[in-house]
Parts: structure tokens; C-alpha cells; sequence
């Protein structure tokens, strides 16, 4: 089954993170997919832009469109990052889902994806 | 023949092994409805000689069928030819169809931490006991309707999410162990509850008892497994101790040793004295001895407070917790003096507002009461009564407070 693991963190500790803590978080998202892609189960995965860039579409009740500055909704998480992941079952998605490296207060939602 | 009881019997072996065989609760709980209707109309007449085979090999039948059924309808063929026969009709021809027991992978499907503690403690006393919709809504105290919803939405996570039909890999053991314990230790305090209840919540608590019971057979070596299952006879065995004639709660160390049920006692023990035979320690064992000890006034006719008071200090390190921290103030102050236990009461750190809090409030008014300080137990009394506690408590709070109240006057 497919299983999308999406990352939700606070902004706080990367707002005036060093260097060496943004190339560290780097690093270890590196080692999972290194290890992910290894054992077969790794579909896709990439880190998102920050809040400040995102632009939402918004759909009224008639039907009308038009665009937001910012996130869809103001929390404290936002998603940041995705790891799209092929395992046998929900146990699986689990286990790679608390290797995720994410601050304290990061949350990582696994949801299964419905293929058609 | 007790078809009734050959069918309950039977029940928990065929569901899981079907569940397990289909991967889809609802699937194995319906074949097996159908397979023993049949045998309420066919056995009167014809009983069988091995009635859980019976039923296995009819509920299977109807499982097979459903699922072809299915695929006939999702390949949209006319007049499908009939099958050729597969491995399991093959084995359903033969004389006495051996039933896998699947039971633990059942329960530890039903209570996987994926789902929220009271879904898991509804699914499996649904699926794996066989308890009705309309019967867990009234444990529960909720409609039948949200009974209902959280069963369906429960089982449709299960299947949608993928929640594996699997005993658990080593790694997550402990993490799936403790979702089933706890699952059913939330069970067992649904029957527990309301003392008053005493009819209906008995006969809920026999299920809980029975489930259990089940997994201590099924996991014989685990002493967390063993001492959970000691914990609810202990405490199912106080149960016509709870109450007096005019209703009121009687708490635990005033109880008449004569009312308990001896036989759970000794069953408890039993279960108790094998945990004791492992090496590990968990917080289920230490709750086990803390019953265990109030059980010892049957003999000596004396409550080990000490004793108690020390395994709640093991415990509290185990599971830190606002409950246990209360439990413990009130054996603090019956071991080592009512100040130590209002120390201890006033450490307690929690995010809970504790003035609001009923366990709390009776703690303190004991331990005041204890300590020489009427007034403070008078208030605490009264601060427990307008926080609404159920009938049989509010009688023996009411009773006590009349007692402080008449103290306090005379004083």
C-alpha cells in the first residue's frame, strides 16, 4: 500500500536556525531517503518552500474562485514536507513515519493514498 | 445440547480464524451470524459432533461465497461457470477441519493504537466477544446510534488504513502490547463504573473477565498479561462488597472480607503468582500486589498500609499519573501519617484544575479529617459534593460530611 507521511512542524526553530542545524536537518532527511530508496519502498519525497510562499485557491460556496496570500490555515504546524512511501501494511508506515526527523512539537501524519 | 452456549463457545475461534482468512471484520462476523442460524434451525435435529467445526466449516462456506460473489459483481460477468474448488473447499471436504486459532491476532487488530482507546475497547468486545451494538451503548453510556458509528468507523479504519491482520514485529511489541492492556483495562473500568449497576455491569463485567482471561492463555509467558488479568478478578471479587443496604459506597478497606468472591480471589492469585515467576517488572504487576495487599485483610484482618504505600511509590515512577498520585497521597497518609499524605497530595503537578477534581477533593477531606483539621474537611467535603459525584458515592460523601459537620459544632 501506499502511504503519504506529511510533516508538520513549527516554523520558530528554523526561522533563525544556523547553518549547521538547517545542514544537519538536511543530512538526516538525506540518510532516510538514502535508506528508503534502499529498500524499495520509497516513492517520491521532497521538502516544501516555507509558509510565506505559499498562495491558496480558494472555491466559494457558488462556485466563484480567488487566491489567498499565505497557507490555507493559520496553525502552528504547517506542512512542510512529504515522503510518499509503498510498504505492505499501516504497521510499516508507522515505523519509517517515527524515523522522520522533525523539531520538538513536529507532528507526522501518515495517510494511506487511495490509487486508482 | 445448549445450542446457545455451543454457539458462544465456538464464537471467538470462528470469528478470528474467518477475520484472519478473509481480512475483513464485518465479513467474518456476518458468516458466522449466518452459519449460526442455521444451526439454531438445523441442530435440534441433527447436532453435530464437533459444533465449532460445524460452524467453522458453514461460516466459511458462507465467506467463500460472499467473496465470490463480490468478484463476480466487480468483474461483471453473466452466469459465471461454477468454480473450480480451491484449497479451502478442498479442506472443508475433509471430516474435521482443523480451526486456526487467530484469536490474538484478532485482538491485537481490534486494539491497535491507530485507533482512539474507546473504539478499540468497543471493536473488541464487538468482534472478539460478541457483545451486541445495544448492549455496549448501555455500558458505554451513549446512544446506539453512536455506538454504532464508532464500531463502523473503526472497522472502516482498519480496512482502509491498512492496519495489518499480523502479530507484531519485535520492534513494536511493547507499543502494540500496551494499546491491547489498556484497552482492556478501559473495559474493564466501563464495567466497574457504577457499582449500582450491579446486575447489568456484573454480566459486563464477566466478558471482560473472559477476554482477559483468553489472553492470558494466549500469552501465558507475558507477566503484564497475567497480572491485568489477576487485576480485574481482584477487583471484580469486591463487587457485592461495594455497596451497603442503603446504597452507599463503602471504600475498600472498610469492606466486609465475607462479601468478596473467593473464588476470583484465588483465581487472581493464581494468575498473580505465575507473573511473579518472570523477571520484568510493569506498572500491571505493582497494581496487581496493591490489590493483592488489600486482599490480605481476609487473613490478617489488618490493611498492609506500609506495604501498600511502598508499591504505590514503585508505581508512580512506572506510571506517573495524576490517579495513581492520589491513590498514593491517601496510602502515604495511612502508612506514615495524614501530614505526609497532604504532602504528598499537595505535590501532586498536573495540567488538571485538582480543586475540580473529585478523587482529589474526597483525598483531601480523608486526609484532613485524618490530620485533625475539621474545617479543611468539611470544605473539601462540600467541594466534592457540587462536583456531582454518582449516587452511590454522593450517599457515603453526604454520610461523612453530616458526621464532620456534627464534629465541627461539637468542637
Amino acid at each position: 500500500m501506499q502511504y503519504m507521511l506529511l510533516i508538520y512542524e513549527p516554523n520558530e526553530p528554523y526561522a533563525n536556525a544556523s547553518e549547521a542545524f538547517l545542514s544537519e536537518v538536511v543530512a538526516k532527511h538525506m540518510a532516510l531517503s538514502a535508506e528508503l530508496r534502499e529498500s524499495g519502498q520509497m516513492v517520491s519525497g521532497d521538502g516544501l518552500q516555507g509558509v510565506e510562499t505559499a498562495t491558496t485557491v480558494v472555491t466559494d460556496a457558488t462556485g466563484g474562485q480567488s487566491l489567498h496570500d499565505g497557507p490555507f490555515a493559520e496553525t502552528r504546524e504547517q506542512l512542510g514536507g512529504y515522503y510518499l512511501i509503498d510498504v505492505p501494511d499501516l504497521d510499516a508506515a508507522l515505523a519509517w513515519a517515527r524515523r522522520v526527523p522533525v523539531v520538538p512539537g513536529g507532528k507526522v501524519e501518515v495517510r494511506p493514498v487511495m490509487i486508482y | 445440547m445448549d445450542l446457545g452456549g455451543a454457539i458462544a463457545g465456538a464464537r471467538s475461534r470462528v470469528v478470528a480464524a474467518l477475520a484472519a482468512r478473509f481480512r475483513d471484520l464485518d465479513l467474518a462476523e456476518d458468516a458466522f451470524s449466518d452459519a449460526a442460524l442455521t444451526a439454531l434451525a438445523v441442530w435440534p435435529a441433527d447436532p453435530p459432533r464437533d459444533p465449532a467445526a460445524w460452524l467453522w466449516r458453514a461460516a466459511l462456506r458462507r465467506g467463500l461465497d460472499a467473496t465470490r460473489r463480490a468478484r463476480t459483481r466487480a468483474e461483471a460477468l453473466h452466469d459465471p461457470p461454477p468454480p473450480d474448488p480451491t484449497p479451502e473447499d478442498l479442506a472443508m471436504q475433509a471430516d474435521e477441519p482443523i480451526i486456526p486459532d487467530e484469536r490474538l491476532r484478532l485482538i491485537f487488530v481490534c486494539c491497535h493504537p491507530a485507533l482512539a482507546p474507546e473504539a478499540r475497547a468497543a471493536l473488541t468486545l464487538k468482534v472478539v466477544c460478541g457483545l451486541s451494538t445495544a448492549r455496549l451503548a448501555r455500558a458505554f453510556l451513549v446512544a446506539e446510534s453512536a455506538m454504532l458509528q464508532r464500531i463502523t468507523r473503526a472497522k472502516a479504519k482498519i480496512a482502509a488504513a491498512g492496519v495489518p491482520f499480523e502479530i507484531p514485529t519485535r520492534a513494536a511489541w511493547r507499543e502494540r502490547l500496551g494499546a491491547v492492556l489498556a484497552t482492556l483495562e478501559i473495559a474493564y473500568a466501563q464495567a466497574y463504573e457504577d457499582a449500582a449497576l450491579a446486575g447489568d455491569a456484573a454480566d459486563f463485567a464477566a466478558e471482560v473477565l473472559r477476554l482477559s482471561g483468553l489472553l492470558a492463555e494466549l500469552l501465558p509467558d507475558d507477566p503484564e498479561v497475567l497480572a491485568l488479568a489477576a487485576l480485574v478478578r481482584f477487583a471484580e471479587a469486591r463487587r457485592p462488597a461495594r455497596l451497603d443496604d442503603s446504597g452507599a459506597m463503602v471504600p475498600l478497606d472498610q469492606q466486609e472480607v465475607v462479601l468478596w468472591d473467593e473464588r476470583l480471589i484465588a483465581d487472581g492469585a493464581r494468575l498473580l503468582d505465575r507473573a511473579a515467576g518472570e523477571k520484568s517488572t510493569g506498572p500491571y504487576r505493582i497494581m496487581g500486589a496493591i490489590h493483592g495487599a488489600h486482599l490480605a485483610r481476609r487473613e490478617t484482618g489488618a490493611t498492609p498500609w506500609p506495604t501498600i504505600a511502598a508499591l504505590y511509590d514503585a508505581l508512580i515512577l512506572l506510571r506517573p499519573g495524576p490517579v495513581t498520585a492520589v491513590n498514593r497521597a491517601v496510602a502515604v497518609g495511612m502508612a506514615r501519617g495524614a501530614e505526609a499524605g497532604l504532602t504528598a497530595l499537595g505535590d501532586i503537578r498536573t495540567d488538571r484544575d485538582l480543586e475540580d477534581w473529585l478523587p482529589w477533593q474526597a483525598a483531601r477531606a480523608g486526609l484532613c479529617e485524618q490530620a485533625g483539621l475539621p474545617a479543611e474537611a468539611l470544605a473539601a467535603l462540600d467541594a466534592a459534593l457540587a462536583l456531582g459525584p454518582p449516587p452511590a458515592e454522593r450517599l457515603y460523601l453526604a454520610r461523612r460530611r453530616d458526621a464532620v459537620s456534627a464534629a465541627v459544632r461539637a468542637g
